[in-house]
């Protein structure tokens, strides 16, 4: 029973992994003239837009990759152990929580001309009446959209590697080594950070990927003309005739992402070879006093920028008169919420039935494939988890949509939440993993020695004393869903108006007003489910401990 | 070589019990004093406050001297102190000689590595520069840590019950290993074992009745 349901959990999961792939290979050579015509490449190669749009991508997606990862171990060396290490585990989750493209809305009133940081100065120092002209957001050099991705992905990789350091004892590396003379900021970086960074490598990884190939955060932050390479394979795929030249930028689009993970793992070679010469010197150097301040700074920064963010998608949304240059709004409303049922409520409940239906099926196929494997009846296959992470979403959901519309299941409701389920699943099981694999096995025998089979061992021991994570593992489920742009996109052809899809189109044209209240609302659906994840098993408990006193 | 010498340490904790109060003692170069004590009784926070790393909501005051200079309120890397903890905390990222060319100070790639060698052959571990420490026994990996230590050219040792973890039949091996090692070292060592004091070793006891520890080897002092 168990391997039964294992291995359809492992063809559910994988079978559009491969159909995804298959569906941008046919098309890209050829071999789907009813639906491609074409020849893919030389219509691609053709394009004037499609060399900016590489350069930008790989710009954007390299540099902001590269900032999280410096901004990350930055953050570690100069405030492990601080009170602003404290405060940054207390905030970085909800803010993980927030999904990109509300948080690049955020964004862009918090830094555009007429954004927040502006009227905070203005007309005071700057003498301002009017917006200033010095630039413009989203920019044509791609730097918002780097903004946005370093924001959105510091707190990922740091929760990341937070996690990650318990299995390094840190406390008492940190103390050998200073007694063996290194300062701190040394000893981070020649024993810690060569330790934890092995534990972070895959997180990323998936964060390059994501970053060269992000859509959502793309079309609000990025530039307009070029896009980024993803951006303009969207624009390619709904073109009449182009969907063969949109299917061979997917395949390069992987094959660029490939690449990129190649040359990161040999640039990583390089640095370890040139931090091994250096540690056997023995050199001592000098304490790092400035680098520690400079690294607070900058993450207290980005934190004080995400927190205001998310302001600014509050206060938007209840305002009902906010001219510049008032730093508050003059008159407020609670209309923008409640009486906007069309605009609002609608991709609300569109967006729920989806997250609903992923946490449900996520967190249960989870839960059934990890008891499949605890049982022994199928092996371990954390690389499967990981595909669709290492995998562009440009690329399988091109090819996903491409043999949608062959099947004609393209639009249908079952389709899309599928797809929301394949991209929740690898997040679910890598969570539940942790806990079900650490899961103290005689808890099981002592039940089983009470007479206790396989069901009630279940539902009555093991779901119980893992309530905690499940629960949190359904909230990141919920989150995901929520989240997603590109499949809803793609594959719900226009018939499903998420908060995400309302939110992403409905960009720029509508009222700034109604756009800050469908983003305040996308955030604050996975943030509900963080607290209920969080405080639901904590309350069953205390109120079961009651229970058991006054008995 | 200086002895290390500590005036008037005294220890609170935040909920205001008083771990040691003006204890002083002095060691020197090459003897060993014993500090021993129940579980609780604020050994390891006597060593902690003497390397500079003690838990900064334990309130301290006092002095630590290396001969005629003050260490009291030089930062851990400049105090220039050995010290071994329970755990060898060999590095996992790094190989044997890798450990020991991290704790060693100075000089050329080749006096570096010759000193490594000779210092693993002084130690009985020849040849085993390359090896991962994962792949040694117990008794060789404590052998490596102290080494690690001793070529950081400290100029006073500090051990906190370094031989805790090691099976019974290394035990006594490491012990003459650790007190040949450092013959000429002011050596502190924290301990609850007695079989871990070497016979040239003074004793000050935190035990509060000296009649409640079994082997008493010295009485309960303010001094030693």
């Amino acid at each position: 029973m168990t391997r039964l349901l294992g291995c359809v959990i492992a063809v559910l999961f994988s079978l559009p992994l491969l159909v995804g792939l298959a569906g941008s290979v046919v098309p890209a050579i050829g071999l789907l003239p009813e639906l491609a015509p074409g020849n893919g490449f030389a219509r691609l190669f053709d394009d004037p837009r499609f060399q900016p749009s590489v350069l930008l991508s790989l710009k954007t997606g390299l540099l902001a990759t590269a900032l999280t990862l410096l901004i990350t171990l930055l953050t570690l060396v100069c405030a492990h152990g601080t009170r602003l290490w404290r405060w940054l585990m207390a905030f970085l989750p909800p803010l993980l929580a927030v999904p990109h493209a509300a948080m690049a809305v955020g964004l862009v009133f918090l830094i555009s001309p007429s954004g927040w940081l502006v009227r905070l100065v203005t007309p005071g120092i700057t003498g301002l009446e009017r917006p200033p002209l010095a630039w413009v957001v989203p920019d044509s050099g791609g730097w918002s959209l780097i903004l946005g991705l370093v924001v959105k992905e510091v707190p990922f990789l740091l929760l990341a590697a937070a996690a990650q350091l318990s299995t390094i004892n840190v406390e008492s590396s940190l103390r050998i080594g200073r007694t063996l003379g290194y300062s701190p900021s040394r000893c981070w970086s020649r024993l810690i950070l060569p330790q934890l960074y092995a534990r972070i490598r895959l997180t990323l990884l998936i964060i390059l990927v994501f970053n060269v190939s992000v859509v959502d955060m793309a079309i609000l932050l990025g530039p307009g003309n070029p896009p980024t390479f993803a951006v303009f394979l969207l624009s390619l795929v709904n073109e009449p005739g182009l969907r063969a030249a949109a299917s061979a930028g997917a395949l390069l689009l992987a094959a660029g992402a490939i690449t990129l993970i190649v040359l990161v793992l040999i640039i990583e070679k390089l640095i370890a070879t040139l931090a091994a010469y250096r540690r056997e010197s023995g050199h001592r150097g000098k304490a790092l006093g400035t680098l520690r301040r400079v690294g607070q700074v900058v993450v207290a920064s980005l934190l004080m920028l995400s927190v205001s963010a998310m302001l600014m998608l509050l206060l938007w949304s209840v305002a009902r008169r906010w001219r510049f240059p008032n730093a508050l709004p003059t008159q407020w409303t609670a209309e923008n919420w409640l009486s906007r049922s069309d605009l609002v409520l609608n991709p609300l409940l569109c967006t729920l039935s989806f997250a609903l239906f992923v946490v449900v099926f996520a967190t249960g196929s989870a839960i059934a494939w990890l008891e499949s494997e605890r049982a022994g009846k199928m092996p371990r296959l954390d690389w499967l988890w990981y595909i669709p992470l290492l995998i562009p979403q440009v690329t399988l959901l091109f090819g996903w949509q491409a043999m949608a519309l062959l099947l004609r299941v393209d639009g249908q409701w079952l389709t899309v939440a599928y797809a929301h389920w394949v991209y929740a699943l690898p997040y679910v099981v890598l969570i539940l993993a942790v806990a079900w694999r650490e899961f103290d096995p005689n808890w099981n025998s002592a039940a089983a020695v009470l007479g206790a089979g396989y069901w009630k061992i279940l539902f009555r021991v093991r779901l119980p004393l893992l309530a905690k994570p499940v629960a949190q593992a359904a909230a990141v489920a919920l989150a995901v869903s929520v989240a997603q742009y590109l499949p809803t996109l793609l594959l719900g052809a226009g018939r499903h108006q998420t908060l995400a899809i309302e939110l992403v189109t409905s960009f720029g044209g509508v009222d700034r007003r109604v756009i800050a209240t469908l983003a305040a609302l996308q955030s604050l659906l996975p943030l509900i489910a963080f607290v209920a994840a969080l405080g639901i098993p904590s309350l069953r408990q205390s109120a079961k401990q009651e229970s058991h006193a006054v008995a | 070589m200086q002895s290390l010498k500590v005036s008037d340490l005294t220890l609170q904790l935040p909920d205001g019990t008083v771990l040691c109060d003006a204890l002083s003692f002095e060691i020197a170069p090459g003897a060993v004093l014993a500090l021993m004590g129940p579980s609780g009784s604020g050994k390891s926070s006597i060593l902690s406050w003497i390397t500079g790393t003690l838990d900064t909501r334990i309130r301290a005051s006092g002095d630590v001297w290396l001969g005629d200079t003050t260490l009291t309120n030089l930062p851990v890397e400049r105090r220039c102190l050995g010290l071994m903890l329970q755990q060898d905390y060999l590095f996992p990222h790094m190989s044997v000689s890798e450990n020991l060319k991290f704790g060693l100070r100075g000089g050329t790639r080749r006096e570096r590595s010759e000193k490594v060698r000779a210092s693993l052959d002084s130690a009985g571990l020849s040849g085993m520069e390359h090896r991962h420490p994962t792949t040694l026994s117990g008794g060789q990996r404590a052998r490596v840590s102290l080494l690690r230590t001793l070529l950081s050219n400290p100029h006073a040792l500090l051990l906190d019950e370094p031989f805790s973890r090691l099976d019974v039949n290394l035990r006594s091996t490491i012990r003459e290993f650790t007190w040949e090692s450092a013959s000429t070292l002011p050596t502190l060592l924290v301990t609850h074992d007695i079989d871990d004091v070497p016979a040239h070793a003074k004793t000050l006891s935190l035990y509060e009745n000296q009649n409640e520890h079994p082997e008493n080897v010295g009485p309960v002092r303010g001094h030693a």
